[in-house]
């Protein structure tokens, strides 16, 4: 809120410096965002909270100042012109609702001359940042600016049977705005209405048939209360936020309508208006103020840091609130009716420590015995996991959690996505239920800037509908493309492959002790058909990977072949690793064999695997594929494998004689279950 | 005559053994002198043999003993130059050429940063927990005291899935969240995505990372707030980092505090400043004790206990920290950008 220097000297005396007054509002909790110096005038710009509505006029601030500065506010008189009618002779106020309404006051300035504002006022007006309008107006802005309290005035003549009922609006009653909108109200909207139809949007805004004009010859100044929660509806429901309606939601001092009254009243009359006998004030339940308990314990319980009992009356009884020590270290506190923040104990510790000064707090390290281990086993998995993907080469991605409904539909996640409803645009109207366009958003744009290969992974959460209820499940996913690194002068940079994307699954499966897991072929909706795996872990799917379709990747404008895998990280994390158990390492020498077959191109590694696996070889140590390939010395349709298999005895040396047999155990097998052909010397065995 | 030629037989084998021995430069010199030495080299004895022979034997004498001495001086010769050879490698390449490059990936600085807060605060004690990024009205703002319709919300833009339902405005839910399951003493830090209507600019994005911290136990005081986040700020920016706290409002905290540290990048002297925008200040938490109403509605007696909360957003102070001055620049993922994280 922008506050004015010379405005504020209305109300307290300060010769202090600029920076020394920004530093006291500061210290109380006034924020100065920004100051700016002209040459009559100092304008400070405020950062207010929601719960101080007090702190939104010059008499607020000038308050707070007072007892930071401990200087006694000045006294303020406002003296009245006054005609022997009674206000109450004019006009006749009705509140219909008085829970939303409990008090309203009036009081009636004939004869005021409309026009421009004397020299004073209009520089009050514009040293706020607003323009000058007409002298009735600008002595309602003035009124609300330096107390807080928002006013209206209205036409006296235009006001209908001279009545002023406040109620709730019929449905279908409509009004047209001071600003010229036709505003559709509803029956929950509170409204002040003459005899026949609504005048003003209570607390939000006034009607534009009773405003004042150049004609207006008497006006009808409104001061009131209005609910919080009430003005706050009506405000959001017809989108109209106002100066008025700021304070009122914020919640406004019961006490002062009257005063604010009387303020604009003698202005007015000081203009050459002159005022109705009596400010008509309807307020049937006056608010009494509640008692708060204040002990001195709390104070330091709260804070690490004794007061002296001298301070916090003084400070308490100075800000307005009435303080009476019932016994040693307690007392009884009523809060000023303009703190509408301040209703238990822990706001009273606020107001003696913010005087007292926060700097004066020392710093203690809590008493801290450890509770728990420092890190869970599955965050331990997650921080080795991604030490592993930088080891393989993938960078770390964080991408925004929106995504394009049109982009994320093509990639068919199989997951309904889950609509924001007001989204800040409508390009990122959904949120995502893949991390895998984000991947490829991110290869698009670092090849369109020169990269020679991508290689990322996101870890985070997608979002969808699940059956009624919004799930969202942490993921993670890699896409590679293109080439590994930069050129090394030895040799060309490697340029990446399905088999990379899949060594570096299968280093966090193994490393991570994710035991046992298994690939399947299995087509999924992001990959080719036949060109992706799943992977199933403790027998449950876990994820997939594979060649990115042709058709997601030219939505993305992406030329090059990318694979890509996304996988259910909680899942993975969630679940027990297996356990480091030792095994003895045998002393005795390994005998490996090596065999080579012809095998048809349908034959895969992982049917070999399991084949070999399934005979149980006795001292079969490990065996790998070391070779793999197909040409012209091959025939059509078939290739040649070359694998490797290590025998070990644990307590002697194995015979030549035995690998022997157990080597043609493994042939015979392979060639009953797969019609291998062996392969010897280069030749092929009929 | 045979006696010389049986001597010669013997010199050539033992010369035969000896030379498969030498190892260096030494061995071969020292064979060398045994067997050419002028005075007492065998050679220079042998030709002291062929002037007791008679005439008529020394020319056949006299070539025995020089194929010999030619069969000795070859082989030391050869193996002369093997040993200067093995001694200067030939230099085929340029040792100034780079090195083997090891690709890495690279962390995500975000994800970097938040890791070093996280590390400090485990040094601390705290344990981290984390919440769902989809929550309800009653988590986000009602729980944390925020009524229906408070003003306070609007400082917290929404993005809304349905009524009731919407994206967390801060890390805070995790707190209730929390709090609702476990017993004091709680100490932990909630670090976290979190979402606001914003339209992207350099300092506002609808999505970005905040870590929530939480203490509750017995006599937990303001000054341990003070004591904890001093330790904080001091171990994630310097030991001598200046810190002020001033009075702020948070819904769900009371006495509330607002956190700021010197502008390092001008020490408070430069009125331009792009970063502090002159004040010399940067806002970089905010904090309090937890408002007793809040301890209420989680079933917490304020009356026994008490605790402290802050918060702060990891990619606002991320940019202080490595003087990055648009936000958006987390988001675009150029790798560019990341890898520097790595690397220089
Ligand atoms: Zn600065």
């Amino acid at each position: 809120m922008k506050i004015s220097l010379s405005w504020l000297k209305q109300y307290i005396d300060l010769d202090i410096s600029t920076s020394e007054l920004v530093d006291t509002l500061n210290n109380i909790g006034l924020m100065v965002d920004d100051w700016e110096e002209n040459e009559n005038d100092t304008i400070l710009d405020i950062e207010t909270y929601a719960n101080r509505p007090d702190t939104l006029g010059h008499l607020g601030v000038a308050r707070e100042l007072a007892v930071a500065l401990g200087r006694p506010l000045k006294e303020q008189s406002w003296p009245l012109i006054e005609l022997n009618e009674k206000t109450s002779d004019l006009i006749n106020i009705k509140i219909l609702d008085e829970d939303l309404c409990p008090r309203y006051c009036g009081i009636i300035v004939r004869g005021v001359h409309v026009g421009p504002s004397p020299y004073w006022l209009r520089e009050k007006i514009k040293a706020i940042g607003l323009s000058p309008i007409n002298n009735v107006v600008d002595v309602t802005n003035y009124v609300l600016f330096s107390t807080a309290q928002p006013i209206h005035a209205f036409d006296l003549d235009k006001l209908t049977g001279r009545k002023i009922i406040v109620c709730k609006a019929k449905k279908s009653e409509s009004l047209i705005s001071l600003e010229g909108d036709t505003l559709a109200l509803s029956s929950d909207m509170l409204v002040i209405a003459d005899e026949v139809k609504p005048v003003a949007l209570a607390g939000v805004i006034g009607g534009q048939e009773t405003s004042v004009s150049n004609e207006t010859q008497d006006v009808f100044i409104e001061s009131a209360y209005f609910d919080p929660v009430s003005v706050r509806k009506t405000s959001k429901k017809l989108g109209i936020k106002t100066e008025a309606s700021y304070r009122f939601e914020r919640g406004a001092d019961e006490s002062f309508p009257p005063q604010a009254a009387l303020m604009a009243a003698s202005i007015l009359t000081q203009m050459g208006g002159k005022a109705t006998k009596g400010i008509l004030d309807i307020y049937s339940e006056p608010r009494k103020p509640k008692t708060i308990v204040l002990r001195n314990h709390r104070v330091a319980g709260l804070l690490g840091l004794e007061i002296q009992e001298e301070f916090i009356e003084e400070t308490l009884s100075k800000l307005g609130f009435q303080i009476e020590r019932t016994q040693k270290g307690v007392w009884q506190v009523k809060s000023p009716p303009f703190r509408v923040d301040v209703e238990r104990e822990a706001d009273l510790i606020e107001e003696i420590v913010r005087f007292y000064g926060y700097d004066k707090i020392p710093a203690k390290l809590p008493p801290f015995e450890t509770l728990e281990p420092a890190l869970s086993p599955k965050r331990k998995a997650f921080h080795k996991l991604r030490q592993i993907l930088f080891h393989y080469g993938f960078d770390e991605v964080v991408n925004f959690s929106f995504v394009n409904e049109e982009k994320e539909a093509k990639l068919q996640s199989g997951r309904k996505p889950i609509e924001v409803r007001n989204p800040v645009s409508s390009k990122a109207s959904i949120l995502r239920t893949t991390l895998i366009g984000g991947l490829l958003e991110n290869i698009s744009w670092n090849l369109n800037r020169g990269a020679e290969g991508v290689h990322v992974f996101e870890t985070g959460n997608v979002y969808f509908w699940q059956n009624d209820s919004c799930t969202e499940q942490c993921m993670l996913a890699l896409a590679t493309t293109g080439r590994v690194g930069t050129a090394h002068w030895q040799s060309r940079n490697e340029e990446t492959d399905f088999f990379r994307l899949k060594g570096a699954c299968e280093a966090f499966m193994n490393y991570l002790r994710y035991d046992p897991y298994i690939f399947r072929e299995e087509d999924h909706t992001y990959f080719e058909p036949g060109h992706s795996l799943s992977l199933h872990f403790k027998g449950e799917p876990v994820g997939f990977m594979g060649l990115v379709r042709r058709d997601i990747l030219d939505s993305y404008s992406i030329e090059d072949e990318v694979w890509a895998a996304e996988f259910k990280l909680e899942m993975l994390l969630e679940k027990q690793a297996k356990k480091f158990q030792y095994r003895p390492v045998t002393r005795f020498p390994g005998i490996s064999r090596d065999i080579s077959f012809i095998a048809s191109q349908e034959v895969t590694y992982q049917k070999i695997k399991a084949a070999v696996e399934k005979c149980s070889i006795p001292y079969l140590n490990q065996f790998y594929i070391y070779d793999r390939f197909s040409g012209p010395s091959i025939p059509k349709g078939k290739v040649s494998l070359s694998l490797r298999f290590v025998f070990c005895h644990p307590q002697r040396t194995l015979l030549a004689e035995e690998v022997d047999a157990l080597q043609e155990r493994i042939i015979k097998t392979l060639k009953a279950e797969f019609n291998f052909q062996l392969r010897e010397g280069g030749k092929i065995d009929k | 005559m045979k006696e010389l030629k049986n001597k010669i037989e013997k010199y050539k084998t033992q010369f035969n053994r000896e030379i498969t021995l030498i190892q260096d430069k030494k061995g071969l010199q020292e064979l060398r002198n045994l067997f050419l030495s002028r005075k007492k080299g065998y050679v220079s004895l042998l030709f002291e043999d062929f002037k007791t022979l008679k005439p008529e034997e020394r020319p056949e004498a006299g070539k025995i003993i020089n194929e010999l001495k030619e069969y000795v001086q070859t082989k030391l010769q050869v193996l002369q130059e093997e040993f200067s050879t093995a001694k200067k490698v030939e230099k085929t390449y340029d040792l100034t050429l780079p090195g083997k490059d090891v690709y890495l990936g690279s962390p995500h600085p975000i994800v970097h940063f938040q890791q070093e807060i996280e590390q400090i605060f485990l040094t601390m004690g705290f344990a981290i927990e984390e919440g769902p990024e989809i929550e309800t009205d009653y988590y986000n703002f009602e729980a944390l005291n925020f009524p229906q319709h408070h003003p306070a919300r609007d400082d917290w833009d929404t993005l809304y899935i349905k009524d009731d339902l919407l994206l967390r405005t801060h890390t805070s839910p995790v707190q209730i969240r929390v709090m609702e399951k476990k017993k004091p003493p709680i100490r932990i830090i909630i670090p976290g995505k979190v979402f606001r209507k914003e339209t992207p600019d350099p300092t506002h994005l609808p999505m970005f990372f905040q870590v929530e911290g939480l203490v509750i136990d017995v006599g937990i005081t303001f000054a341990h707030l003070k004591g904890t986040l001093e330790y904080f700020l001091k171990a994630l920016f310097n030991e001598n980092i200046k810190i002020r706290f001033r009075p702020s409002f948070f819904p769900f905290t009371e006495p509330s505090a607002e956190v700021d540290i010197e502008c390092t990048v001008c020490d408070g002297k430069n009125e331009d400043c792009r970063v502090c925008g002159g004040s010399g200040w940067i806002e970089i938490l905010g904090a309090g004790m937890v408002d007793p109403q809040v301890l209420k509605n989680v079933n917490i007696d304020p009356e026994k206990h008490s605790g402290f909360a802050f918060g702060m957003g990891i990619d606002r102070t991320a940019m202080f920290a490595f003087q990055i001055s648009d936000m958006r620049n987390f988001y675009e993922n150029d790798l560019r950008f990341i890898r520097q994280v790595l690397r220089k």
